[in-house]
């Protein structure tokens, strides 16, 4: 590979919420765009190349929504490409970055990701329009729906491994808790396990506090090569430098019925051990639990987040739960995850989520978010999981401070 | 006056960021929204493609799934190529049984897939298929408690007329 190293210049993410009934999906790319611009301290005349970042057409009713954000941006005539892999679109788009700017294609791109998942909608048909990223002969018509995958991929692991409810509402404790701290959060929530117990039941073994929020909201990301930042970005020399040193990718058969067993099984996400272990091995990562200080987990349900902490590394098939009852992935605990609040907390607008997990990351290395959800550096390095279907499209990504 | 027939309301709307905004409202002049209300309806003439012998097997109180001729590998959903070793496969006639592998029992499903609730989804790993599952649903269980991981259960067809023909079949206690 060639020996152009990627950095990360700035980042800005607009207000994730359930209705931003004040614009649309372009108001809110610009929104972000305009944030992480001042962030990085870079003028959008001087960028190169961009990357869209959304999953749904159908949601906003606009095909090649692209070319508005582009043209909203005053990125035109510039390169720009959109891509696309459900809920990992913008992880996929963070890789994209490091692809382009590696090979010299470009040497700085802006990356924007959003999602109009909020009201314009009835919430009934935004269900039918999230169920349609299923096999639509075969899942969708005998009336499968995400969370109905999940709860019996979970349901399985509490049979195989014997995890409790109660080990899993401690995820979705702790991440609207972490929401608390951040302003631009959808669902920050003081909640306990009783609490999301009590919740209401929505497929078993999942209910309403466990599951992630549907969310508008955009978010953006700058990144460059050294040369470049040093010569276009203002300020450059005064924040510190955070370094793009690793990226990964895997897949998985789209239906859960296809895959092998016993591992993935219905149970494991064997995409996201793949994108870990080749993200990994490009940073020089041995032991994932010491060798990162924050990490943001893809909880689109409590229990994706423990199981994820297995397939990332974090700990063995099934002792996830018991590592959550000790506190280990709490703020103060070994390995601090979703300290922006996640995809519980913070909020899911599917085409910003991966990004805005790169924003956090990114803020956190330069020790630049509330103090309440700060968390101490030591490796100086952070990464962040973004993933799609069940698992079918998975990245992980990992941004490291220089100083 | 212009008359609009789709608006729904027209509304000032505050900013959701005053947090990062203590110099004032950025966007103060752009605060006035007016939502109106679009329909859609989409038809698809939709095909089933190298999976429809499956379907018209249903027709026929069949259940068929593909075979590799390489590997032997057997796909209870079907697929004419085999994903393992890019073969392609044969049909294969199964006897419709199997066991229950892991299930999910919905209080909540969205109204277009017209099912009743509560709802439960199971995969099943089909004998003479031990590779691979299947998913569907699951009826006449008698109280949620007696669904079991590893139970027997059995593919029980109906006459229809059905809106799409995997609705020919589901799941029963064996």
């Amino acid at each position: 590979m060639s020996g152009r190293r990627v950095f990360v210049l700035g980042g800005g993410i607009s207000k994730f919420d359930k209705d931003r009934v004040d614009g649309t999906m372009r108001d809110w790319v610009v929104e972000a765009v305009l944030s992480a611009l001042e962030d990085a301290g870079v003028d959008i005349q001087d960028i190169e190349h961009s990357t869209t970042s959304y999953f749904s057409d159908h949601f906003d009713k606009q095909l090649k929504a692209g070319a508005i954000f582009q043209d909203h941006i005053g990125m035109c005539p510039k390169p720009n490409l959109r891509v696309e892999g459900g809920g990992a679109t913008g992880g996929l788009a963070i890789r994209n970055a490091y692809a382009y700017i590696k090979s010299g294609l470009c040497d700085s791109m802006i990356i924007y990701g959003a999602e109009n998942m909020g009201r314009h909608v009835p919430s009934d048909e935004a269900q039918q329009f999230i169920a349609l990223a299923s096999d639509t002969d075969w899942e969708v018509q005998v009336a499968g729906y995400y969370i109905a995958y999940y709860a019996l991929m979970m349901k399985a692991h509490m049979e195989k491994y014997g995890t409790k409810e109660e080990q899993f509402a401690l995820v979705s404790v702790k991440n609207h808790r972490n929401a608390m701290y951040n302003p631009n959060a959808h669902g920050p929530k003081e909640i306990t396990v009783d609490d999301v117990m009590k919740s209401r039941l929505i497929a078993y073994p999942y209910k309403l506090y466990d599951c992630s929020l549907l969310s508008d909201g955009a978010a953006c990301l700058i990144f460059a090569t050294e040369d470049w930042a040093k010569k276009h970005c203002q300020g450059w020399e005064k924040k510190p430098t955070i370094e793009f040193t690793g990226t990964g990718c895997g897949t998985d058969f789209m239906r859960l019925a296809d895959r092998p067993h016993p591992y993935p099984g219905v149970i494991h996400f064997r995409g996201k051990r793949e994108a870990a272990k080749m993200a990994y091995e490009m940073a020089g990562i041995k032991n994932p639990l010491k060798d990162f200080d924050c990490f943001e987990v893809h909880d689109a349900y409590s229990g994706v987040e423990l199981v994820s902490y297995e397939d990332l590394g974090f700990c063995k098939e099934g002792e996830s739960g018991k590592l959550m009852e000790e506190g280990v992935f709490d703020l103060g605990g070994e390995l601090p995850c979703n300290t922006s609040g996640g995809l519980i907390g913070f909020g899911h607008p599917v085409g910003a989520t991966g990004i805005a997990q790169g924003v956090e990351i990114l803020k956190q290395l330069r020790e630049e978010v509330n103090p309440k959800r700060q968390v101490s550096l030591n490796v100086k390095r952070g990464g962040m999981d973004s993933h799609g279907g069940t698992g079918t499209f998975v990245t992980v990504n990992i941004f490291e401070r220089r100083d | 006056m212009g008359k609009v027939k789709t608006k729904l309301e027209v509304l000032t709307v505050s900013d959701p960021m005053p947090f990062a905004h203590p110099e004032g409202d950025p966007w103060k002049d752009f605060r006035e929204v007016e939502k109106v209300r679009l329909e859609w309806t989409l038809t698809y003439n939709h095909s089933l493609g190298k999976y429809s012998k499956f379907f018209l097997g249903l027709e026929e109180g069949k259940f068929y799934a593909t075979q590799c001729p390489k590997c032997g590998k057997v796909w209870a959903i079907p697929r004419p190529v085999c994903a393992d070793c890019l073969t392609i496969c044969r049909w294969k006639e199964l006897p419709g049984t199997g066991v229950l592998e892991t299930f999910s029992i919905s209080e909540f499903v969205p109204s277009f897939m017209k099912v009743e609730i509560p709802y439960v989804l199971v995969l099943v790993r089909m004998d003479g298929a031990p590779d691979t599952l299947f998913t569907h649903e699951l009826k006449n269980y008698g109280k949620r408690e007696d669904i079991k991981v590893g139970m027997k259960v059995k593919v029980v067809y109906n006459d229809g007329p059905v809106e799409h023909p995997i609705k020919l079949m589901h799941f029963e206690p064996l």
